[in-house]
């Protein structure tokens, strides 16, 4: 957008030069230095606008089908809101830097102070949720797996909205008590602390959940009638490595960097690995676009809700249930 | 209080150029004439110590980059192979051996319905027990179909391999089929015919619906 990129120009955190324009020319590089990788504004434009749609096209879904106002698909819902608060953080804020290069903002106000913070909170707000929601989705199946009788008694819908309620006025608290208090130790400890403490928690629900999964397997493919292949059974594995896969490598590389920011910013090697915060943010957004696409769309009625929503968009949502499995046997 | 994370977040150049001049809390710290009045002015005001030298880097200055995501990238291959390692439900040739083992067991299970058989004990201590007594139940209701079957088609039926034609001929796989559906795992395990037992609806998971 403007045609004056000085990221040739940037030193990395620690230098407290003041280059003017006029000076560019005369300003010499270090050559062995670390550059700031600069990711163009078109492709955060696009990746934070992807983000933000796929996510409201669930919620909007969600609304919409009355057979998909369940527990599980609440959590979900928190999910999407989570990823589309992240990129609509920086949606906001690129929208922010181009009011004020072109003049609308004023520089020295209190207002952009508040902006910066309320801002900060937000994308903190947005990381939590995301881990919290991931875990509430997680213990939803955990629980429908292993009390897969008393489920719709102990996760009615009430219960659901309540924990998503705590859920969220405990992500709201803390993500504006850490950006308030940001440059303290203190918190940015437990803040990278709790993102490995619940992978692993996560991690060790769903092989719990894998693991009774090959004992059934195990049992039906006893059974003389069953026409079962025995091979390794890939899907689920793969499914399972993608879905963590994908949650380590978008977010690993922002917490590292906080870390990093935090503890060693005069270390050279430091210092270049945070020359690539850009990277780090734009990978915190494809996770919003990504999420959606191992959760929501693998659910068969959401993905015939949207075919509805798309190819039928005047008829009424009345989309007949995908045939529920009937407990008869007792 | 101007918060220092904002120089995490917002480490864009172009964004440094419009707010440094609206940030004032630490540059008041500092030295004041390091925020002169012109319009293009930057820094990193939170770090105030002084550049950062390259010089006498022993390994190369991305290495930390590097090493993160070589770590990264081996950790998630190692979950992987530990995952499928879990899922490993034997190899092919094994099949006959292992269906005529588990029958036996399963029959001498159905004999003694309602007292736990060491072979169960070993299949189920890692089910919950209302899942149990439910696959219980419908293992032997399979088995009580095959026994009728089986008296009126002989002992010629012993072969595993009739065994798999067998569903193929007849309804009884479409009972059976009736009575695992009505075990729910939701969308855990998939009873269809002629296709595989997979795991990969591990994720999808719609809650049963109890009459």
């Amino acid at each position: 957008m403007s045609t004056e990129r000085p990221s040739n120009l940037i030193k990395h955190p620690g230098q407290t030069s003041i280059p003017s324009p006029e000076n560019i020319s005369d300003f010499s590089l270090n050559v062995t230095d670390c550059t700031q990788i600069v990711v163009p504004e078109e492709v955060f434009f696009t990746v934070a606008a992807a983000g933000i749609l796929e996510n409201l096209l669930i919620l909007i879904a969600v609304v919409r089908n009355k057979n998909l106002h369940l527990p599980m698909y609440f959590f979900i819902c928190s999910l999407a809101i989570s990823d589309m608060l992240g990129s609509l953080y920086k949606t906001l804020e690129n929208i922010f830097i181009i009011l004020c290069k072109v003049g609308y903002l004023t520089r020295h106000g209190d207002f952009e102070k508040k902006l910066d913070d309320a801002m900060d909170s937000m994308f903190i707000l947005s990381l939590l949720g995301s881990i919290f929601s991931l875990l509430a989705i997680a213990a939803d199946r955990y629980i429908t797996i292993f009390y897969a009788l008393r489920y719709h008694n102990i996760m009615t819908l009430r219960r659901a909205l309540v924990i998503l309620a705590i859920i969220w006025a405990f992500c709201a608290g803390s993500s504006i008590a850490i950006a308030l208090f940001s440059y303290e130790a203190a918190t940015v400890i437990p803040f990278t602390i709790l993102f490995p403490l619940m992978m692993c928690f996560i991690l060790c629900l769903y092989i719990h959940m894998f693991l009774l999964a090959r004992s059934h397997a195990r049992k039906i493919a006893s059974l003389p009638s069953s026409t079962v292949h025995h091979r390794t059974n890939m899907k689920g594995a793969i499914t399972l490595t993608i879905f963590l896969g994908v949650f380590l490598c978008c977010w690993a590389p922002f917490v590292l960097h906080i870390l990093l920011a935090r503890f060693c910013p005069h270390n050279p090697y430091c210092a270049c690995y945070m020359s690539i915060f850009h990277v780090n943010g734009t990978l915190i957004m494809c996770n919003a676009i990504i999420n959606p696409m191992i959760f929501a769309f693998r659910s068969p009625e959401l993905r015939s809700t949207f075919k509805k929503m798309f190819y039928c968009p005047r008829s009424k949502l009345k989309i007949p249930t995908i045939t529920p499995k009937v407990m008869l046997c007792l | 209080m101007q918060s220092p994370l904002t120089h995490f977040m917002s480490a864009g150049p172009y964004l440094l150029r419009c707010k440094m001049s609206a940030l004032r809390l630490i540059s008041n710290r500092t030295s004041q004439q390091a925020l002169s009045n012109s319009d293009y002015t930057w820094d990193y005001e939170y770090y105030e110590y002084g550049p950062v030298s390259f010089e006498g880097l022993k390994a190369h200055k991305y290495s930390i980059v590097i090493g993160f995501w070589v770590g990264l990238a081996v950790f998630v291959i190692f979950m992987f192979f530990v995952l499928t390692l879990l899922t490993k439900t034997g190899a092919p040739h094994q099949d006959n051996a292992e269906l005529s083992e588990k029958r036996f067991h399963m029959n001498s299970f159905v004999a003694d319905f309602g007292r736990p058989l060491e072979s169960e004990r070993v299949f189920s201590h890692q089910m919950a027990e209302e899942s149990q007594s439910l696959f219980h139940f419908c293992i032997n209701e399979v088995d009580h179909m095959n026994k009728e079957k089986e008296s009126q088609k002989g002992p010629s039926l012993e072969s595993n391999t009739h065994f798999q034609e067998v569903p193929k001929s007849s309804g009884m796989f479409e009972e059976d089929l009736h009575c695992l559906t009505k075990f729910n795992i939701p969308n855990f395990v998939n009873t269809e015919q002629n296709s595989s037992l997979g795991e990969d609806d591990l994720l999808i998971s719609e809650p049963p619906i109890i009459l």
